[in-house]
């Protein structure tokens, strides 16, 4: 007959692109998973009990941040991630943003100097 | 077969018949070597062969043929015995033995990797490397003749002709005899290779103990010290070989008598078994306490209702191990970029520390000792007028052979005045007084025409980015400065002048604070020999013109930039006008930059220029080793972060999670420093402050916990800092 059998005969498909590796650019560290949400949720989970507790503090601090980099990107170790996102840090748009981020707390700061 | 391919087999079949027919171990007295009838001949022909066919097709061929034929260990070196032994000195005979040193000296010469040569020659390197060190033990490693003392033998005729009559000929025969020194002293078994027989019977320490043995250091202590005198021309072989010795030797260590010596390993061994037993009890803090299968798994609860797993006993004890192994597990590693190693040659290389036995420290320091007292400033002079005008002996690598030994050997300076003052103050008789000694013996590098190619030599490196020359340079300026500073605090007050002269020359020019500062700005990953170097360099610098400045309150500094403004505001007033004017135009600005105006200094605002992203950057590289760094080493990085944090009040610039995470593992591990040091204890207290300035500032200002991720700008550094804008603009 003129059936193939078990596919045998079937071309086999070779796909032309490698499989898509997420990076960790700019788009995702702005994204809801990214800043935005460092911003929204770094005030109320961090409780820093300030003098005397110096270094329990920051090991909370480091931890958060640990967490909050294995969402936003799981694929890199803590140390990497924190080397790719300082450099994207340098870039004109996430310049402008961080910018922005500040400009937006400093009328606050000079009511309260007032 | 492989034998046979690797070179033209016509070659070797030539080079094979002239080493047989050399002579050999043939004859009524086997122990006797016998010459071949026409062994000069021989030699002649053997020395033509390299010269015509390897030195002329660059190549190695015929090198390599004389390795595999054994010339050096099975012919060259017993006909030199004979010639050391034979009880009446032929013509013939000191022929022979000087036809010998000719074929000798290119056998030993250096290898270069460089790019020019033929691909081909790659494939000789290593057994030639391998043959090098071969060389090296046979002549070394004498039964019964000395072979270096046979070759200063060959030597000496043509030493006690004075300078004018002595001919060309007399001038090369020192010059082989000196690189031939040169030679033995720089052959070091590459690492890399597999070793072959004993190591020790190459190293360092057989090396000095040979020149003491043989009077090699006698010999290189009479040339130094006439150096201006009868030896002119061989002043830059000498410091080759004074450089080659003393690379990478430490020389606090060697400064030390025997029993400070023996208590100094007791310690290194005490700190390494209790650095190992650290490493031991902090794994045991972490080990499984139950067998491997014992199967244990935790949750990690997350925000947005999500769960992490972490497997294994040891994440049940607490936080900081359980999120250290859910890191761990990762598998990905962000891709490194790694400079590629630019200079191939191990032998230039300064930065590894060489240890040596206690018999060679002996010697070496005695002979250390002589040198200072006689032969270091009519060599370095010398040296240094042979480079300024670039002489034809002189090639690049001297400049930076110079700066390394000139700093080897003020260091050494230094200790052994230290060392002096130690012994006087434990003498039984304090009330006998000793007449101090000037710091006359190394003068000669104290000197304006040294400071001028210092650093002019410091300024092509940084502009031709010449890292290893760079960092030589750095060590010596380190050393100038640390030896002034012991001057003055000499007794004598002429010392006192002088050392004050130098300082008022050195910080006058405000070239060079900005150079100190732009080397520390400018590492990128040059390697740890350039990290630890500028960062003691600016560490001294820093503290020195501190000092400095203090005493001098009204010190004057030599700028050039202001000119240059005032004058660029001045040629924006008279823009519009005609073009033509503008040539002229352009000459006056030149001038003007030329020009240099004397200002007040301030050290504030100079020390401010230490604090930036780009200096903090390098310090923490510099830290990041700091569980291989010594006491010194950790307190120069304290002091420098003490100083951003608390001094200059910009702590902000350490806000980043990379350094906060760095100081976080410094002290509380894994890894930490050891507990029991009182380094430890500086660096805790710092480390808390710098961490209890971050809680405040967090809650002051909210936006850190966005840059905390970042470096930062010079504004916000400043917003974050005081919580404003900078309301005037910073002058230049």
């Amino acid at each position: 007959s003129t059936m193939p059998i078990l596919g045998v005969d079937d071309k086999v498909k070779v796909s032309k692109h490698r499989r898509f590796v997420a990076k960790l650019d700019e788009s995702r560290l702005l994204s809801h998973s990214g800043i935005p949400k460092l911003r929204r949720t770094s005030r109320q989970r961090l409780r820093l009990k300030g003098k005397g507790h110096e270094y329990s503090d920051v090991a909370r601090l480091l931890n958060f941040y640990q967490l909050w980099l294995d969402n936003l990107y799981p694929r890199a170790k803590f140390a990497d991630g924190l080397a790719i996102i300082e450099k994207l840090g340098h870039s004109k748009r996430m310049q402008t943003m961080r910018r922005e981020w500040i400009d937006e707390e400093k009328p606050k700061a000079l009511a309260a100097e007032a | 077969i492989a034998e046979s391919t690797v070179v033209d087999p016509e070659v070797r079949a030539h080079v094979y018949s002239l080493v047989t027919a050399l002579g050999g171990f043939n004859g009524e007295d086997a122990d006797k070597y016998v010459l071949g009838d026409d062994a000069l001949a021989c030699l002649r022909d053997i020395k033509r062969w390299l010269k015509l066919y390897d030195e002329k097709y660059n190549r190695m061929d015929v090198a390599r043929c004389l390795g595999e034929a054994n010339l050096v260990n099975g012919d060259l070196l017993p006909i030199l015995s004979t010639f050391a032994h034979s009880k009446k000195q032929t013509k013939y005979m000191s022929r022979i033995a000087l036809a010998c040193l000719e074929i000798l000296v290119p056998l030993t010469w250096p290898l270069e990797m460089q790019g020019e040569m033929m691909a081909d020659n790659f494939k000789h390197i290593p057994y030639l490397q391998h043959s090098h060190v071969a060389y090296k033990r046979g002549i070394l490693n004498h039964a019964s003749t000395g072979y270096l003392r046979t070759i200063i033998r060959i030597g000496l005729p043509s030493m006690a002709i004075p300078r004018p009559e002595r001919a060309t000929r007399d001038e090369g025969i020192l010059k082989l005899m000196l690189f031939f020194l040169r030679n033995i002293a720089l052959i070091t078994p590459n690492t890399r290779l597999a070793a072959e027989g004993d190591e020790e019977e190459t190293s360092r320490s057989a090396t000095i103990n040979a020149f003491q043995d043989q009077d090699v250091f006698a010999l290189i202590l009479t040339m130094c010290s006439n150096v201006g005198d009868d030896f002119n021309m061989q002043d830059v072989a000498l410091l080759e070989i004074l450089f080659h010795l003393v690379r990478g030797i430490d020389v606090d260590k060697l400064f030390m008598d025997d029993t400070q010596r023996t208590a100094k390993r007791t310690d290194e061994l005490d700190d390494l078994l209790r650095k190992e037993s650290s490493l031991r009890r902090e794994y045991a803090k972490n080990a499984p306490t139950r067998h491997g299968r014992f199967g244990t798994m935790i949750w990690v609860k997350r925000d947005d209702a999500k769960y992490s797993t972490v497997s294994g006993q040891s994440v049940l004890k607490d936080d900081q191990t359980t999120f250290q192994k859910m890191d761990e597990s990762k598998k990905w590693n962000k891709p490194q970029f790694r400079r590629k190693v630019q200079d191939l040659t191990l032998y230039n290389d300064f930065s590894t520390p060489v240890h040596i036995n206690s018999a060679a420290s002996e010697n070496l320091r005695k002979f250390v000792e002589e040198f200072l007292d006689s032969g270091f400033n009519p060599l370095f002079t010398h040296v240094r007028k042979a480079i300024e005008r670039e002489a034809d002996r002189v090639v690049d690598i001297n400049t930076r052979q110079f700066f390394y030994t000139v700093s080897w050997f003020l260091q050494a300076e230094r200790a052994r005045r230290a060392r002096q003052r130690e012994k006087r103050a434990q003498s039984e008789r304090p009330g006998k007084e000793i007449e101090p000694d000037s710091f006359g013996l190394v003068a000669s590098v104290l000197d304006q025409e040294t400071f001028v190619f210092l650093n002019r030599a410091m300024q092509y490196a940084v502009d031709n980015k010449d890292w290893q020359d760079l960092t030589a340079e750095m060590r010596c300026f380190t050393q100038i400065l640390l030896t002034v500073q012991d001057m003055v605090q000499s007794p004598l007050e002429e010392d006192q002048e002088i050392a004050e002269n130098i300082q008022n020359r050195i910080f006058y020019e405000e070239t060079t604070h900005d150079r100190v500062i732009a080397i520390v700005r400018g590492y990128t990953d040059q390697g740890f020999g350039y990290l630890n170097a500028c960062t003691e360099l600016s560490h001294v610098f820093l503290r020195m013109l501190e000092r400095y400045s203090k005493e001098n309150v009204d010190m004057q500094v030599r700028s050039r930039r202001r000119a240059r403004r005032k004058q660029k505001e001045a040629g924006g007033v008279v823009e519009g006008e005609n073009d033509e004017e503008h040539g002229s135009e352009d000459e006056d600005m030149l001038e003007a930059e030329r020009m240099s105006k004397e200002r007040s200094f301030d050290f504030r605002r100079f020390a401010a220029k230490f604090c930036n992203q780009k200096c903090v950057d390098t310090f923490v590289s510099f830290t990041k080793h700091y569980r291989e760094l010594n006491t010194e080493q950790l307190k120069r990085a304290h002091r420098y972060f003490y100083r951003i944090a608390f001094k200059q009040e910009m702590s902000v610039l350490l806000f980043r999670l990379d350094i906060i995470n760095l100081f976080y593992r410094m002290i509380k591990g894994p890894g930490a420093l050891d507990s029991s040091k009182s380094i430890y204890k500086d660096w805790e207290e710092l480390v808390r402050q710098i961490y209890r300035k971050l809680t405040r500032k967090l809650e002051q200002r909210p936006a850190l916990f966005v840059e905390l991720l970042f470096s930062k700008t010079n504004a916000t550094t400043f917003y974050l800092e005081y919580g404003h804008e900078r309301q005037t603009l910073p002058s230049v």
